[in-house]
């Protein structure tokens, strides 16, 4: 058997040590062994986006890292974001525009989403769609989406 | 009155769970004991399996168990049909050949499984499978659509004199006949190729045998749970009230998720007994694009005969369609297409042939669209070769030839994927062409916008479509709505949902009727073990076959409570009505009483119950239309193209669309909105590409090219004409596929518009840049 | 897939002819191919490891030469599978000496790919397929030059091929080149991350 590592990782604030084999895919560890399910796997090779984090506050995608890669860094999924009676207001904001529809891609978009509009207030419809490019959706056609981002950055700034 | 709640936009009851990533999907569910499923895949295409080796895969630590047809006994023989066959066409013949669980003698197409590895975890049955040596005689892969059917072609099926699937012909008319009268007949080969349904989740599924409680439940998000669980009980000998089918929320269907009896449920429900331990199978996606049908890939030999004015006489289509190495399927795509290429116009004679043709590919079954795109694609392809011959407006050619608003119902004398002669209940086709022309300002395009970008060398053109689509067919769906103690009202119906926001739009329809608010309905879809009577959610009819019977079912709760309510209140049943969740006095808001307090009362624990009567406020209805509610639309576009990188770029879309009175407006527009994307797609992103041995060489998401956010128009301009269906209570029609029908017919169009100046016609579909430059190149005689 | 092309062999016909009967130089102008052994007369067997874009595994391979023309000409049969898939090729290899007293070899072959290596593999393998060769015939180009001044000298050949390492960044390099002519412009942004993870994977995980 292959030998087991320890790591260290945060994710969405609580500290947890496991051990783990060296080739477990993050996006594993965190759905299979964190139980933290909010996080989906569409493809398993780092383009459709349905797996994105936030990793040191950046987005990525966690189907193309592995969990030891994440020692002693720190994570945040989906579900760091609102619940559902408390909703993020880009949350808010998908749900108000229908920008999801079966939800499976959704969480991804959320991630990134989160990430950018961090650092983009007021962003342009083109620049929603520059930002989302890689986030695949296939039910939405992505209108509502773009609709939605506009709605969470006046909702956001509003929350600022 | 109470507010009304139908034909209203409301927001999704699902969301909030979904948003904050508490929806629960098929892989998220952990069993302790679990075990996981990988299958090893044929590397070829065809060939016979002489051999196979799983020594070295068993001996791995954490592999349980690798199994082979030989382990499975009388399991491995064709599975059932999924669709009945053609038997109500005159003078249709077809061959039955269903998909084999395991490769047992030979392989049919690249990726058909040859084993099964159960491990402790999917890491080790996926590393297993690379640890299993098959020995193979490969043999020569049937491919192409035509040579399949030559003389001497290598056979799908030995036991079968030719590669030739199913044949049918249907003719309304006398083509021949309008052939001699036109003055002019045009034709033309086209063809369309596959594109995969590609749903964000994967296929999959968890089976658990409960060995103490004689249980089987299966959670799998497919779009037929009962089709599963019925199956499964005959299969394995068990009753049906063993076998619970549970659909968690589901990440997307468009069709393939209907299929059942497919390798993965008939022998991992048959493993879990035998191992007595729960087992999880998750595609991954190169399995999905190998192992997942899809549909599409059709060859057309299409005429067309008209008057020198434009008037359509007569058409005629002998068409190819791949039905993959099995047709557990039967017609329902290709007959769809037959339906779909001539519903709108008025063509008095109309000649259609089919040839359904084995080949070493995977499984052709419905994708949104079904077989439509198909048929509108040759149908709107050879008006405008028309216009082009007779040198008329594209628009104008069609406008002719549309059927009139006070034809209806119109009967077609084609047989449908229902089996019944195809009939166009309802409908409006000019006034949805007037308003597309309109919405794009057409005249101006052509008379102002057109004009001058040519003259500054922009490469600028048009598309306008007609289509319909068939939508909400038979046989039946059922519904069973229950008030609760609280007044809070569950409905149960055999539907499964993949998106469709059937926990909000069927909330609604019984809402309506009882008076409550919608988040205070629960809806269930696809539980066997809430209510297993009904078909699936398919072809467009979800909304309106199971939401009819919903309507039905919530009118009987809705009586029961006013009949109970009257004798309480000691008030006539006309005087009284439900609002806020009460039966109250019309007139006298005050002298009311709760659903809640009616339902416990009409389910009393003591005391006697009246002959006849029957507990609580629950209702079944059940509804199957006669034929089905006919949907249709208009849409147009304008192409920016690029003509040295032929990058297209879609300025406008427009698009006017006739569902009969929608459920819920927001809810229809997200339908067509991602029906247009996956037409966008299907017209120039994506294709599933076979090499000439049967390799499929677009099985990730780096060679199958997902139409994604910049690839869009900037809007999707939306109108609707709301012509209501006379088959239902409601008026409703089904949208589930409407964008993605005419799509790539209006992207085709537009695109030659735009390449005007080269002469170009395209008659093919899942076109890319390098593609149409091919084309453009040889127009140019380059 | 089409596999043609020629390539300049800067010595005699003779020599160069003698080069390809080496089962030795043969094995170490393929990347990646671990043993080259010969099982009967013109029929090699072997073992060689591919990398692909995304796919990459232990090949188990038969290679033969048959329609042997000494010095002029053979044809070249390919046969080969392993956990990414297999492969199958034919190809006709001719040997011209030119005036210069260099050698000209041309190649013509088909090449039929199947299971992973051609499902995801494909948009890549022409690449790594011309990178391969490339790099067969610059090591090839080394071995001949050691040969022919050992042959002068009548000292030992001196000569060390390529290791995996040079051959992976070289098919970086090439691929890089050729993906910039797909009108499929998109498929740069998708292909290149990949690439380049799975290339750093192979070299972090490899040492």
């Amino acid at each position: 058997m292959t030998q087991l590592v320890k790591i260290n990782v945060t994710v969405n604030g609580v500290s947890y040590e496991r051990e783990v084999e060296p080739r477990l895919l993050l996006s594993d560890f965190i759905r299979h062994d964190l139980k933290l399910t909010g996080t989906h796997v569409g493809c398993e090779h780092g383009l459709c986006g349905a797996c994105t984090i936030l990793f040191d506050g950046e987005s990525v995608r966690s189907c193309i890292m592995f969990a030891v890669m994440a020692d002693r860094h720190t994570i945040e999924t989906v579900e760091s974001l609102g619940t559902p009676d408390h909703l993020h207001p880009l949350q808010e904001a998908f749900m108000e525009k229908h920008a999801l529809q079966c939800g499976f891609c959704t969480p991804g978009f959320l991630m990134t989403l989160v990430d950018y509009l961090g650092d983009n207030k007021n962003p342009t419809d083109e620049e929603i769609r520059e930002a989302i490019d890689g986030n695949f959706c296939r039910c939405t056609g992505y209108e509502n989406i773009v609709e939605a981002v506009r709605l969470a950055a006046k909702k956001m700034a509003a929350h600022s | 009155m109470a507010e009304r709640v139908f034909h209203k936009s409301i927001l999704r009851n699902e969301d909030p769970q979904i948003l904050a990533g508490k929806a629960q999907y098929l892989d998220d569910i952990e069993i302790p004991g679990m075990l996981y499923a990988a299958f090893k895949r044929s590397d070829y295409a065809h060939a016979r399996l002489k051999s196979i080796d799983v020594s070295e895969a068993k001996a791995l630590p954490g592999v349980i168990g690798v199994y082979t047809a030989e382990d499975f006994g009388d399991l491995v023989k064709p599975g059932p049909l999924q669709v009945p066959p053609p038997t109500a066409i005159k003078g249709a013949t077809y061959a039955s050949r269903t998909i084999m669980p395991i490769v047992k003698d030979k392989v049919r197409y690249s990726g058909e499984p040859v084993a099964v590895v159960i491990a402790e975890s999917r890491y080790i049955a996926e590393d297993a499978c690379d640890f299993i040596y098959p020995e193979f005689e490969p043999l020569d892969a049937v491919i192409d659509l035509e040579k399949a059917l030559q003389p001497g072609a290598p056979l799908v099926h030995e036991d079968l004199p030719s590669n030739e699937a199913a044949h049918v012909i249907q003719e309304r008319g006398n083509y021949p006949e309008a052939a001699a009268n036109a003055d002019i007949v045009i034709k033309k080969k086209i063809y369309m190729d596959r594109v995969a349904a590609v749903a964000l989740e994967n296929r999959g599924i968890v089976v658990n045998w409960d060995d103490k409680a004689q249980m089987m439940t299966i959670w799998c998000g497919t779009q037929s749970p009962i089709t599963l669980r019925n199956a499964t009980a005959t299969r394995m000998g068990l009753f049906e009230n063993q076998v619970r089918v549970i659909t968690p929320f589901t990440g997307g269907g468009f069709g393939p998720k209907i299929n059942t009896s497919m390798p993965d449920d008939v022998l991992l429900t048959e493993l879990a007994v035998r191992l007595n331990r729960p087992i999880k199978w998750y595609e991954d996606r190169r399995e999905n694009f190998l192992a997942t049908t899809s549909e599409r890939d059709q060859v057309h030999y299409a005429e067309i005969a008209l008057t020198k004015e434009g008037k359509i006489l007569g058409f005629k289509d002998v068409f190819y369609h791949n039905s993959g190495a099995y047709d557990s399927y039967m017609m329902t795509v290709p007959l769809n297409t037959q339906t779909h290429t001539v519903s709108n116009y008025n063509i008095p004679s109309f000649y259609t042939e089919i040839f359904m043709v084995f080949t070493n590919e995977m499984v052709v079954t419905p994708v949104r669209g079904a077989g439509r795109p198909q048929g509108v694609f040759v149908m709107e392809r050879m008006i405008d070769a028309a216009a082009r011959e007779l040198k008329m407006d594209v628009a104008e050619i069609r406008r002719i030839n549309l059927i009139q608003p006070d034809a209806y119902p119109v009967s077609t004398g084609i047989i449908g994927q229902d089996f019944v002669e195809g009939v166009l209940d309802s409908g409006d086709y000019p006034t949805a062409l007037a308003k597309v022309m309109e919405m794009i300002d057409y005249k101006k395009f052509r008379e102002e916008i057109q004009p001058k970008a040519r003259a500054e060398g922009r490469h600028l053109g048009i598309g306008i479509c007609t289509f319909t689509e068939g939508t909400g067919v038979g046989p039946y769906e059922g519904a069973k709505i229950t008030v609760g103690g609280n007044g809070k009202v569950s409905v149960a119906t055999g539907v499964a949902t993949q998106g469709q926001a059937h926990y909000t739009s069927f909330a609604q329809i019984a809402a309506e009727q009882l008076g409550v608010e919608v988040k205070d309905v629960k809806v269930i879809t696809g539980d066997t073990g809430a209510f297993a009577w009904g078909a699936g959610t398919f072809a467009s009819r979800g909304a309106t076959v199971a939401g009819t019977a919903i309507h039905l079912a919530a009118v009987k709760v809705k009586n029961k409570a006013l009949k109970l309510a009257s004798q309480i209140l000691e008030t006539p049943e006309s005087e009284l009505e439900l609002v806020g969740g009460f039966v109250q006095v019309a007139d006298l808001p005050d002298k009311k009483i709760s659903l809640g307090d009616l339902a416990s009362k009409a389910n009393p624990m003591r005391g006697t119950f009246p002959p006849g009567a029957e507990p609580g406020l629950e209702a079944v209805a059940y509804y199957g239309p006669p034929y089905g509610a006919t949907g249709a639309g208009c849409m147009a576009m304008i192409l920016d193209v690029d003509a040295e990188t032929m990058k297209p770029k879609i300025e406008r879309l427009v698009m006017v669309h006739d569902c009969g009175i929608p459920i819920n407006p927001m809810v229809v527009e997200g339908q067509v909105h991602g029906g247009v994307q996956m037409g966008i797609g299907n017209a120039f992103f994506e294709k599933v590409f076979y090499d000439e041995t049967g390799q499929l060489l677009t099985a990730s998401f780096m060679d199958y090219l997902f139409p994604q956010a910049t690839d869009m128009p900037p809007k999707m301009e939306l109108g609707h004409t709301e012509i209501p269906s006379p088959l239902n209570p409601l008026g409703i029609k089904g949208v589930g596929e409407a964008g993605a029908i005419p799509t790539p017919a209006v992207f085709t169009q537009a695109l030659e518009d735009a390449l005007f100046d080269t002469g170009v016609e395209i008659m093919e579909s899942n076109l890319s840049p390098s593609k149409v430059y091919t084309y453009v190149q040889k127009a140019k005689g380059a | 897939m089409k596999l043609d092309g020629e390539h300049v062999f800067n010595g005699p016909r003779e020599d160069v002819w003698e080069m390809f009967y080496d089962p030795a130089v043969l094995a170490s102008a393929v990347p990646g191919m671990d043993k080259l052994d010969v099982v009967a007369e013109n029929v090699y067997e072997g073992v060689m490891n591919v990398r692909i874009g995304p796919v990459s595994g232990k090949f188990q391979g038969k290679l033969s030469l048959t329609d042997v023309v000494e010095p002029e000409s053979l044809t070249l049969m390919v046969d080969g599978k392993g956990a990414p898939g297999y492969g199958k090729g034919v190809g006709k290899v001719v040997f011209t000496q030119n005036p210069d007293g260099t050698t000209t070899i041309k190649y013509d072959g088909d090449m039929n790919i199947g299971g992973a290596l051609a499902s995801v593999g494909q948009r890549m393998i022409d690449s790594v397929a011309k990178s391969m060769i490339r790099s067969a015939f610059e090591t090839l180009d080394k071995a001949l030059e050691a040969r022919l001044a050992a042959k002068k000298t009548g000292t030992e050949v001196n000569f060390t091929p390529p290791t995996q390492t040079e051959f992976a960044s070289g098919v970086a390099k090439d691929m890089v080149g050729g993906f910039t002519k797909v009108p499929e412009f998109r498929l740069i942004l998708y292909i290149l991350p990949v690439v380049a993870i799975l290339v750093i994977l192979a070299l972090v995980l490899g040492k």
